[in-house]
């Protein structure tokens, strides 16, 4: 039929264009925590920096960085584990969500 | 000095000037961060509107592991304030948790003003008489709240 022939043709003659080639994708993603996992509720400082009686008991080159670690319990909520000891001696609870406080995991 | 009670109560001083809750408001004396000055307005729609009632916090250095004694310097009639102005609230005892702030601790104690628990009395008469003449009840308050203007 000569209506296909035509395009054809056209097709043959004016290869369409890519508009452009993708040769590379740095793929960008914003994220943040939310303030309650980010920030210590107890001391309210946030929890990758040393906790407040860490900060005020260490000198200031060293911040006491490397013993105050984070705490996560079993309901996900995080502390700085120098907060959350001293109130474990208190009341197991978690504070957040007053369920029984287990620690899940400990870290940085 | 800088004890970690002291930092975090600077902390809590910052958060209530830079997010201030509607109808508190405290400060540290000028001499000791560990004992403040407060004022809660009395919420809209109860008995205690239009009162500016005065109090003092007193922290430790156990704080926040441990609550402040909060207590009343004007007077109160109201069923969970005791005579010397101690106040009868959960938070502030066996429920306390160490999350709150001194943010925390005035709106509870506002919200305490417009919700009385009867059932737990610190002034058994105004308990009573929320219970069973609230018009008494009301009028008792609203001599607090006068009061208030003149302390
Ligand atoms: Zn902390
Ligand atoms: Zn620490
Ligand atoms: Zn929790």
């Amino acid at each position: 039929m000569a209506d296909e022939n035509d395009n054809d043709r056209i097709d043959d003659n004016q290869k369409p264009e890519k508009m452009f080639t993708l040769k590379k994708w740095n793929a960008v993603a914003m994220w943040s925590w939310d303030v309650e996992c980010d920030t210590c509720a107890i001391c309210r400082v946030q929890v990758m920096d040393a906790c407040l009686r860490c900060q005020a008991e260490s000198k200031k080159d060293s911040y006491g960085k490397q013993d105050c670690v984070v705490v996560w319990g079993e309901c996900n909520h995080s502390f700085h584990y120098c907060c959350m000891s001293l109130w474990v001696k208190q009341n197991n609870r978690c504070p957040l969500c007053q369920q029984e406080w287990s620690i899940q995991r400990m870290g940085k | 000095m800088s004890t970690p009670a002291r930092r975090r109560l600077m902390r809590d001083f910052k958060r209530l000037q830079e997010d201030p809750p509607t109808g508190v408001s405290g400060a540290p004396t000028d001499n000791n961060i560990m004992i403040w000055n407060a004022v809660i307005f009395g919420p809209h729609d109860t008995p205690f509107e239009d009162g500016t009632f005065k109090l003092t916090i007193e922290f430790t250095e156990e704080y926040p592991n441990k609550p402040p004694t909060v207590r009343f310097v004007s007077h109160m009639f109201h069923p969970n304030v005791y005579a010397d102005g101690g106040i009868c609230l959960d938070i502030l005892q066996n429920r306390w948790s160490p999350t709150y702030d001194v943010s925390a601790i005035l709106t509870s104690i506002q919200s305490l003003l417009s919700d009385p628990n009867p059932n737990s009395p610190a002034n058994s008469m105004a308990a009573q008489l929320y219970k069973e003449n609230r018009r008494e009840y009301e009028k008792r308050v609203k001599a607090c709240v006068e009061q208030s203007f003149i302390d």
